[in-house]
């Protein structure tokens, strides 16, 4: 790409392939320049299941992306998801030598590298490592150690890591493309970034990004990641259940999900039907709403507690100050928040992608939260690129001096 | 003082061989029997027993007995039990003389047509005089097939658990749990016989097999000891990276499980884990934990390990148990009581001839010697019968079942040879490839995700609807 301030965020989905063509302002907005999508096919629960349809699907919805931006795509930010996907927290530590006290950018990197030396299974690839506080000499809460004055450098990462072979599919599958692959990145990882603010990371929020295939989840609390994951349950399995209970094709069941769908129980008439029409708009089959609805409710519900029991292996879910962010596809059926936040018993909210402005029917819609994502995540990994390259030549100078 | 013999070695141990009799009876039993022989069985003899001659000399089996010469002829018994039975006493001799020298019998039958519901009771019973541990398989027929034939086909259970020691039964009625809908009929039934042919097959290695940690011949009477009781049984085999928890997986999905959940009931659960080589201590670990699981504590875990090279890469894990069918005797219907006229004079007629089904008193080994007393039989009074329950619930999630061939619902004996002949050889033989040997137990369907990874967590597979699992009737 000629300008450096273009990202794009491509998510293979389990319903849908898409492309966010994003520009980084000036002023350190996010200005999305065009949405680019096609249907998938071949990927399941998130995982890419028959290669050459699903590099098929990403062909068209990275041309329809460059018709829609005008832009040529050259690299791209990938999501990853899925359930083979782990995360930990652990703690790195080193010691600085005797000679010196001063914290600096090696000390920093040697903490990450120390956090990581943690036995995952032999088949499994780090993908994150993300920081949550640093801790020097005790010392709580510190938020850029580099340049204080200490003897031992702590430092709490939330790791996430999952199996290579699987994670390497998708690189694979968009290099066949052939495009350049500059990160991958976990797709609820990549969501939190343009749902939650700051302050709502800080207040403690949990965003669950119930996908087509999948439900990513990840915590924040005090402003850093604490938990997160991701549970092969979604929006497929809602289609999937409606079409096997009533006994309607799967395309039928998904409309049928999507505009008639609600998760809550008891609203409706006692009796009240559902009259499905066929494609030549002759009535057909006609469907109770109240079954409809319970077969919805049950299959949220257990995703919910499962989620929730998830959560509760650590005590993080009781301090959320800002509550529950619900995106994703599934965000759209009716009900969902008051199905979270009755589970949950915290509020819940159902949101899109906030932190970035321009083609806004893209921006406002939840089911593009990943990819906007991710292209929020490429301008914050482009802004901080340069100033680490920086501080490391200034440092370089000035320890040259010493 | 005692001293350890440091020399102890472990050839000693080797499993000492078992005389093990498949024996199938009618044309149902035929077919099953005709599977196990083709998946290929060691160490087993197997013996067809049935009235009509076609089927008997298309079928595989090396021993055959033909039941009632005089009495049906050479055809079949026509649907009618009382003729099989008829034909079982004509050939009295043949039938014992066949059963002889054997600890564990194996009958096979479909029960509802004339020769599985005549004749199938009496060769248990037979076996059981001759001394064996009696295992039964048996189907019971479809719905559709009429009234009477259900009927008959649990009068001749009730007559059957009196006999064996352990009644596996599957219904056919729950065949399409199997089966996907589309596929055709053949392979919806072979599919029973395949069931059948990997539960006796997994048995019989199960006490043939020398292992690390044997499960002897002792240990499968005490988990299936239980008086008048259903058997769990569940086998499961993988070969992937994660071939124990896999393995586990497959045979807890046995419809007969009920995904596991069975067991928690159970007193005694046998469990063997059979691998290649490169069997790991670590992975019967994470399986025996895994199934630890699904068992109460007080339940007695028996154990048995074997490492035996022919299976490669895969790894097996074969569980049996048996419950008591008490909680069952409320759930079940009773057999109407002026049933069909004609199955009635054949109840009468049995306590006749076996008044007394206790008749051991010649003990032909040592071993059966042993047997005899591990298991305190009570023996039934033939004229408890009507109060004997069958183990056959009618509350569908407690027996999954399956199929297994219903004997062709004909009722004149003169054109019985042809129809047989046809249905036997094109439909079954030619249309079960022998290749297939692991069977993938399916009791539900999981819609779109039917070929994907299965999301199992806590131990459910979510990918089938919630609704199921729960078990909450949506309309």
């Amino acid at each position: 790409m000629a300008n450096n301030n273009l990202m794009v965020g491509l998510e293979i989905g389990t319903s849908k392939i898409c492309v966010v063509v994003g520009e980084s302002r000036p002023d350190g907005t996010l200005k999305i320049l065009g949405v680019g999508q096609a249907p998938s096919r071949g990927v399941r629960k998130g995982e890419i299941v028959d290669f050459e349809t699903a590099t098929k699907c990403l062909h068209e919805a990275v041309v329809d992306a460059e018709q829609k931006s005008d832009v040529m795509v050259k690299s791209v930010y990938v999501a990853v998801g899925g359930s083979h996907l782990q995360s930990f927290n652990n703690r790195g530590c080193v010691m600085l030598p005797e000679d010196r006290d001063e914290i600096d950018e090696q000390d920093v990197e040697d903490v990450k590298i120390n956090a990581r030396e943690v036995s995952i299974p032999a088949q499994n690839a780090f993908l994150h490592s993300v920081i949550q506080h640093y801790q020097v000499d005790g010392q709580q809460g510190v938020l850029n150690p580099v340049g204080m004055l200490g003897e031992k450098l702590e430092a709490d990462f939330h790791i996430i890591h999952g199996v290579r072979t699987r994670i390497q599919n998708s690189i694979r599958c968009v290099k066949e493309l052939p495009l350049d692959v500059e990160d991958v990145v976990f797709s609820g990882l990549a969501s939190a970034q343009v749902v939650l603010t700051q302050h709502e990371k800080d207040l403690g929020a949990l965003v669950v990004d119930m996908g087509g295939g999948t439900t990513d989840y990840v915590l924040y609390s005090e402003g850093a990641v604490r938990q997160s994951g991701c549970l092969a349950v979604g929006g497929d399995h809602i289609t999937n259940d409606i079409s096997m209970g009533l006994r309607i094709p799967m395309a039928r069941a998904e409309k049928l999900k999507t505009e008639e769908g609600s998760c809550i129980l008891g609203n409706s008439l006692p009796g009240e039907m559902i009259l499905l029409k066929d494609d030549s708009g002759f009535a057909g089959k006609e469907v109770e709403r109240e079954t409809l609805n319970t077969i919805i409710h049950l299959r949220l519900r257990e995703a919910f507690e499962l989620l929730k029991r998830r959560l509760e292996e650590e005590p993080y879910l009781g301090y959320l100050g800002a509550g529950i962010f619900i995106t994703g596809g599934c965000s759209l059926l009716n009900g969902i928040d008051h199905l979270a936040a009755d589970i949950f018993e915290i509020p819940a909210n159902l949101t899109h992608a906030q932190a970035a402005w321009g083609v806004t029917s893209a921006v406002e819609n939840p089911q593009f939260s990943t990819a906007i994502g991710l292209v929020k995540f490429a301008q914050v990994m482009h802004t901080d690129r340069p100033s680490r390259g920086f501080r490391r030549i200034f440092r370089g100078l000035f320890s040259g001096k010493r | 003082m005692i001293q350890l013999n440091k020399n102890y070695s472990l050839p000693e141990r080797l499993a000492e061989f078992i005389p093990i009799k498949i024996v199938s009876v009618g044309g149902a039993g035929l077919n099953a029997l005709d599977r196990i022989v083709l998946d290929g069985l060691e160490r087993a003899d197997v013996v067809a027993i049935n009235t009509d001659v076609h089927s008997l000399t298309s079928s595989v089996a090396t021993r055959k007995v033909q039941l009632g010469r005089s009495v049906s002829r050479g055809l079949g018994a026509g649907g009618d039990p009382d003729v099989g039975y008829q034909a079982a006493l004509e050939s009295a001799d043949e039938i014992r003389e066949a059963l002889t020298d054997s600890r564990v019998i194996f009958v096979c039958a479909g029960l509802g047509g004339g020769t599985g519901s005549g004749a199938a009771p009496y060769v248990a019973q037979a076996a059981r005089e001759a001394g064996a541990l009696v295992i039964a398989f048996v189907t019971l027929p479809f719905g559709f097939e009429g009234k009477r034939r259900n009927t008959q086909a649990r009068e001749a259970l009730a007559r059957l658990n009196e006999f064996a020691h352990s009644v596996v039964c599957f219904e056919n009625d729950r065949m399409g749990d199997l089966t996907p809908p589309k596929a055709g009929i053949h392979q919806a039934f072979a599919m029973v016989d395949m069931t059948i042919s990997q539960s006796v097959r997994s048995i019989v290695n199960l006490i043939q097999r020398p292992g690390l940690i044997r499960i002897g011949f002792d240990d499968l009477l005490s988990a299936l000891r239980i008086r008048n009781s259903r058997c769990l049984f569940a086998y499961g085999e993988s070969d992937s990276d994660n071939r124990a928890h896999d393995a586990l997986t497959h045979a807890l999905k046995n419809p007969l499980m009920d995904r596991g959940r069975m067991l928690a009931d159970a007193t005694h659960v046998l469990v063997q884990v059979a691998g290649g080589p490169s069997m790991t201590l670590s992975e019967v670990e994470i399986l025996m934990q895994e199934l630890g699981r699904h068992v109460s504590e007080q339940t007695q875990i028996l154990f048995g390990a074997v490492v035996d090279a022919r299976l490669g890469d895969r790894l097996s894990v074969t569980i049996i148990s048996s419950l008591s069918a008490e909680e069952e005797v409320l759930l079940q219907t009773p057999p109407a009581p002026s049933g069909a006229s004609a199955v009635a004079p054949v109840r009468e007629r049995y306590q006749a001839a076996a008044p007394e089904p206790h008749v051991q008193t010649e003990e032909p080994t040592v071993q059966v010697q042993h047997f005899e007393k591990t298991i305190p039989f009570e023996e039934p009074v033939a004229a408890e019968t009507e109060s004997v329950a069958m183990p056959i619930s009618t509350e569908p999630p407690v027996i999954p079942a399956r199929n297994g061939r219903p004997e062709p619902a004909i009722t004149a004996p003169q054109q019985k040879p042809v129809p047989r002949k046809e249905e036997k050889a094109p439909a079954e033989k030619s249309a079960t490839p022998a290749k297939q040997e692991v069977l993938q137990f399916e009791p539900v369907t999981r819609g779109r995700f039917e070929k994907s990874e299965p999301t199992i967590i806590e131990g459910e597979d979510l990918d089938v609807p919630t609704y199921l699992r729960k078990n909450i009737k949506v309309k």
